[in-house]
């Protein structure tokens, strides 16, 4: 071929390979960006909270973990009334919430009429997707003048005299508190841990399946003891992603736990979280060590909610590639 | 098709002279099938009126291609398909006399005494030994030294004794894919049943372990009455001495093996035997 035969098309199909071949590193480049970003910004908030939280660990050390004080007038933080407040009402939210939602998911795979299936599975996902401040809103109007005429006064006058219990249920009805939080917690984290656990239980082949009830079994006993073993490690993962959103959870529980930095054995006390105390109080933070000190509790609540979604995931996982 | 099946491609059985296996003497009708009509949910009619007796201490083989029915048949045995909703079922299926499609079956009861085996091991997510004693446990109190006895005498009859008694407490699922079987195998045989259905037992198995089920299959049919599908016509052959063909939910021809193999009265039945088709 000379020269005076070159055809636009040659001159194209020669250009091509060099200018596609920008084209996809500029393609790979903005993508790889993307993925880096999420990275960053995941190390830059983990940095940044830990630089502002070294003014509060450099006054109190690591007695700010366990020191129950909270005291802004004299300018001296601990930390362990929002943290057992955290704790507490999301143990109360599991206790209450994991039971349900397993029933959910086993009324769902193993008995539900199909005409059902998809309207009480829409119903659950509806109920995740109801924002959280409603929640709270609903909470603190509705459920807590409940909790304070009718459960609390009952609670304390049953559970308030068995022995042991007794401290669990004592003190006035506030009708916020401790428990009232945890029941809220319980309602958001249910579509959750149902979701994950219908999932999972539609992992069961169904062979396995046939060939329990294939023996004799009932569906109690091929739950109990072929579908739940079966599942185990992702049924624990599923209830470690709901807990994870329990200890996070912040505006519902801001309306309804009461905001007082007490650590009292009564469920029935008002007591703060580590999330509601922050969004409580960050705009009167007035000194640098206040603000250094709701920064620590959110450094905190990082690396508890971190340990425990890795540990979901993980665990999710692991089933996955079983 | 697998190698050992080319015998009977070519010339039908001729080529060699397999012994079948003939029929004990009159042996009691175990379960009889009137005139049974199945529809799925989506309106396919999967069987459409069967006949036919399965008698005591005996195996019956169902054979067919894809889709005939047979896996079907042998769901309305056990009423494994009273798990999925709008499956319809009409005729009857006497076990002994008593029409099991009857809405007053325990079907728990039922399905102890009718036991299954799948297409593939399914070992409950437990140990060994917790896979045969935990069927026992659904139906009997024993002692200790009771299900011990028990368990083992499961574990015999499915020939798997000697490769798991050193492991019994060993997760079942750590077993090869043909000791899982006949662990399977053990843990039907456990609940002392009276009819046992095998669906394609050994379809996932290598041709060692699919051997040892052969010979099984042969050791239970002096205790059980035993119905076994089968894509494999060998195995029809070597291990039924009754052989029902099943077509499109039909049952086309069913009769002694034997005869099945060797002179079939259905020019379609002779077709799928000798390979021509299927």
């Amino acid at each position: 071929m000379t020269t005076t035969d070159v055809r636009p098309s040659d001159v194209e199909a020669a250009e091509r390979p060099n200018r596609a071949k920008a084209q996809d590193r500029l393609f790979l480049g903005v993508t790889r960006a993307s993925a880096a970003l999420v990275v960053l910004v995941l190390l830059g908030i983990l940095v940044s909270l830990v630089i502002d939280a070294l003014p509060a660990f450099g006054n109190f050390g690591l007695a700010f973990l366990w020191n129950e004080r909270w005291s802004p007038a004299k300018d001296i933080f601990g930390a362990a009334a929002p943290i057992y407040g955290t704790l507490v009402t999301s143990v109360i939210a599991m206790v209450i919430g994991v039971p349900v939602s397993f029933g959910i998911a086993i009324f769902l795979t193993e008995l539900c009429p199909p005409m059902l299936r998809r309207p009480i599975g829409i119903a659950i996902e509806l109920l995740a997707g109801i924002p959280s401040i409603i929640y709270g809103l609903w909470g603190f109007f509705v459920l807590a003048p409940f909790m304070q005429t009718t459960v609390q006064p009952a609670l304390i006058a049953t559970l308030g005299h068995v022995p042991g219990l007794s401290l669990l249920f004592s003190g006035a009805p506030y009708g916020i508190g401790l428990l009232t939080a945890g029941i809220v917690l319980a309602i958001m984290v249910l579509p959750f841990i149902t979701s994950i656990t219908r999932d999972v239980f539609n992992t069961v082949p169904v062979m396995l399946r046939e060939s329990a009830y294939g023996l004799g079994m009932t569906t109690w006993e091929v739950t109990r003891h072929i579908v739940i073993p079966y599942t185990r490690r992702a049924l624990v993962g599923g209830v470690m992603l709901g807990l994870g959103r329990a200890l996070g959870e912040t505006m519902a529980v801001t309306f309804v736990i009461g905001n007082s930095h007490r650590i009292a054995a009564s469920l029935l006390s008002p007591a703060t979280t580590i999330s509601a105390s922050i969004a409580n109080e960050f705009s009167e933070a007035t000194s640098g060590l206040y603000t250094s000190s709701l920064v620590a509790l959110g450094l905190i609540l990082f690396v508890i909610t971190f340990t425990v979604l890795a540990l979901a995931k993980w665990m999710l996982g692991r089933v996955e590639t079983h | 098709m697998n190698m050992s099946d080319q015998s009977l491609t070519e010339n039908g059985l001729s080529s060699q002279t397999p012994a079948f296996l003939t029929p004990g003497p009159d042996q009691p009708v175990k379960v009889r099938v009137k005139n049974l009509r199945f529809t799925y949910q989506n309106g396919h009619e999967a069987l459409k009126g069967i006949n036919l007796d399965l008698r005591d201490k005996s195996v019956t083989a169902f054979i067919g291609p894809s889709g005939c029915g047979k896996s079907t048949l042998l769901r309305v045995l056990n009423r494994m398909y009273d798990l999925y909703p709008g499956q319809n079922v009409s005729g009857e299926v006497m076990l002994d006399g008593r029409n099991i499609l009857s809405r007053t079956e325990d079907l728990n009861r039922l399905r102890a005494t009718v036991g299954m085996v799948f297409q593939k091991p399914t070992p409950f997510p437990m140990s060994i030994y917790e896979n045969v004693a935990f069927g026992i446990r659904l139906y009997e109190r024993l002692s200790k030294a009771e299900m011990n006895v028990r368990v083992e005498a499961a574990l015999r009859e499915a020939a798997i004794w000697d490769e798991v008694k050193d492991k019994l407490h060993q997760s079942g699922l750590g077993l090869s894919g043909g000791q899982q079987q006949r662990l399977c195998i053990a843990r039907a045989v456990a609940v002392k049943p009276e009819v046992l259905l095998l669906d394609e037992p050994a379809s996932a198995l290598d041709p060692i372990s699919t051997a040892k089920i052969e010979d099984l299959i042969g050791t239970l049919a002096q205790d059980y009455c035993i119905a076994i599908v089968t894509h494999n016509m060998h195995q029809a052959a070597r291990t039924s001495q009754y052989t029902a063909f099943m077509y499109l939910g039909e049952l086309v021809e069913f009769d002694e093996t034997a005869k099945i193999f060797l002179s079939p009265r259905h020019q379609r039945t002779n077709d799928y035997v000798t390979g021509r088709f299927g």
